[in-house]
């Protein structure tokens, strides 16, 4: 006498009742079907817009900028927006375990002037080899060279759409003038694109020696740019307030806030949606085994009067689920797979605020795996308490009650 | 003997307590054919659900096939059905989703001592005995009653039991059909030599039994 539930008897039973009511079963699959499909879809979008604005945006920015605190200056340019002392900064800054790498920039207002049109902005003064740990601007090219045609002093990099406002590109000269009335010819070197038009828009790089150069003020700088090794961790922003005066400090969040809060929003949305289609799912489970368990009382108890124990009536209907389960989950997968290819060769035709040709889409394993081990597990939750419900069916009263 | 039953005793505790059997003291050998007979509430299928073990909350002993039913445990005794005993009920109870043949193979499917085949040839043979054999593909629902009640018979059957237990197995059938069936019983009380308990308030039954208990009030009238 076997006392493991897992036999082909029991199987071949819950395989049974499946076939007799095909209808119900389909339904039931194709309900866990589009819980895990959603799932997959949703959560590799989502996750996927969120590392394409984080890589557009974390790519192209510092983690943490250093200034001057322009409230305890009397000029707005000129000496006054000059951080001073930041040799002492640089020392503290070599220190600290968290930094990955810092760099200094000397920034000022200017006008950019080409042949047809002019553009009011800033302009970043940089190190070229300081800089280029700062941003990975090789990746971001569209046209020219990097960081490095900057050693000649009188280079300009733009980004694409500043450049298609100014009707430039590589080798057009553009006039700077500098707020006390200098000005040079830039040659456009570079031009490149984030994808992010609040960037594209109005980022420059130029020497920061070409700046200083005009402003009279050698090894001036305006601001220190950090990354961080561990983003989250910006404790030393807060060290660098207590430690030093005069200074302003701004954090990524601080900066990207729209971003920030729209991954948290993505994030909760795909949760909760998935979590609420699955439940459905897992509800329409529920209530047919449910019903089925109501109506086949009379047979649970013939069952167990010839020789079906409580485990093998569990497993006889919780087999039922767990097969619908499956089913649902390995095609959902599928259909996840297909719908995510789908979704990734469709052309974008976005506004001005990201620059991207098709829908950004992650394709992880894990969220795949993740998928299924969700539809499976509702639907072994969901068949659970009907599966008890029957085990309990008492043949007597069942008999008895004619 | 196959069933020994000693003093029990048996009480209702909803809607309010109260006892319905009063010292049953019964035992049954093989090859006979023991009916119960009685008006409806006398207790004759409370009784007959205590010496089937689905019922285990009395007072008193019961053995069958030398085992004492309390001690065993509820999967035990789930078990011990499946080997031991076979059920006959008044409304028959085949499983619809299942074919004839399939429902007559299910408990011996349970006790998997015998390969597939070797069940399904007995299964048929039983079906034979019964006079469904050519019934045996189809679906069980499509069966009138008298038919579902003979291959119900052969499902008792499958796993040679010593005990059969039916409960009014002629109670939901015209007469004719309720003489087939009881000649069915009797003679497999005879040729297999089983113990066979029917619980009934059909007369017929009652005078044609090897020995005929009568249950009045929840005593037993000899």
């Amino acid at each position: 006498m076997s006392k493991t539930v897992y036999t082909k008897t029991n199987t071949f039973i819950a395989l049974q009742y499946l076939f007799a009511r095909k209808k119900q079963s389909f339904l039931a699959m194709i309900g866990v079907l589009l819980g895990v499909t959603t799932f997959i879809v949703m959560i590799n979008f989502m996750t996927g817009v969120n590392d394409f604005l984080d890589d557009a945006v974390f790519s192209g920015s510092p983690d943490i900028i250093i200034g001057k605190d322009v409230k305890k200056s009397n000029s707005l340019l000129g000496q006054g927006s000059f951080l001073e002392n930041y040799d002492k900064i640089d020392l503290f800054l070599e220190e600290q375990q968290n930094i990955k790498a810092f760099a200094h920039q000397t920034i000022s207002p200017a006008i950019l002037i080409s042949n047809s049109k002019q553009f009011p902005g800033s302009i970043n003064g940089v190190f070229a080899d300081e800089e280029r740990l700062m941003v990975d601007l090789e990746r971001r090219l569209i046209a020219g060279e990097g960081f490095q045609s900057l050693s000649k002093e009188n280079t300009i990099l733009i980004g694409i759409s500043l450049a298609k406002r100014l009707d430039v590109s590589v080798g057009d000269s553009i006039n700077m003038i500098l707020p006390n009335g200098k000005n040079k010819r830039l040659i456009v070197a570079g031009i490149f694109s984030f994808g992010i038009t609040t960037i594209d828009n109005v980022r420059t790089y130029v020497s920061a020696k070409t700046i200083q150069n005009l402003l009279g003020y050698t090894n001036k700088i305006t601001n220190i740019h950090i990354k961080l090794k561990d983003r989250n961790n910006v404790d030393v922003k807060n060290d660098l307030i207590q430690k030093f005066d005069g200074i302003t400090t701004e954090d990524w969040k601080d900066s990207n806030k729209t971003i920030v809060i729209g991954n948290k929003v993505r994030d909760i949305l795909t949760w909760s949606v998935s979590f609420a289609l699955l439940l459905v799912a897992g509800f329409g489970i529920y209530n047919i085994l449910n019903i089925t368990v109501i109506q086949k009382r009379k047979d649970i108890a013939v069952l167990k009067t010839i020789g079906y124990s409580s485990n093998d009536i569990v497993f006889i209907f919780l087999i039922q689920s767990i097969i619908i389960g499956v089913l649902g989950a390995f095609f959902g997968v599928l259909l996840g797979y297909g719908m995510c290819y789908v979704i990734s060769t469709t052309p974008l035709d976005t506004s001005d605020f990201i620059i991207v040709e098709t829908y950004p889409i992650n394709f992880k394993l894990w969220f795949y795996i993740l998928g299924f081990l969700f539809g499976v597990l509702t639907t072994i939750f969901a068949g659970y308490f009907p599966s008890r419900k029957a085990s309990k069916v008492d043949p007597v009263t069942i008999i008895r009650g004619i | 003997m196959i069933l020994e039953a000693k003093h029990i005793n048996k009480y209702f505790t909803e809607p309010e307590r109260h006892q319905v059997l009063h010292d049953v003291s019964l035992s049954i050998s093989e090859g006979e054919l023991v009916s119960v007979f009685g008006e409806s509430g006398s207790g004759k299928s409370t009784l007959l659900y205590i010496l089937s073990t689905l019922d285990t909350d009395f007072y008193g002993d019961l053995t069958i096939y030398n085992q004492e039913i309390k001690g065993l445990t509820a999967t035990g005794l789930t078990d011990f059905r499946n080997k031991h005993i076979g059920f006959v009920y008044q409304f028959h109870y085949l499983l619809p989703e299942f074919n004839v043949l399939q429902n007559v193979m299910l408990p011996a499917m349970k006790l998997s001592l015998k390969s597939k085949k070797e069940i399904e040839s007995d299964a048929l043979s039983l079906l034979e005995e019964v006079g469904m054999k050519s019934f045996a593909k189809r679906p069980a629902y499509q069966l009138s009653g008298g038919q579902q009640q003979r291959v119900a018979i052969a499902r008792a059957l499958i796993n040679n039991p010593s005990l059969i237990v039916a409960d009014e197995p002629t109670g939901n059938l015209d007469q004719k059909n309720s003489e087939l069936i009881f000649e069915l019983l009797k003679e497999i009380t005879g040729s297999k030599n089983k113990a066979v308990v029917i619980a009934t308030h059909n007369s017929k039954i009652y005078h044609n039994s090897d020995r005929s208990i009568e249950m009045i009030d929840g005593v037993v009238r000899l």
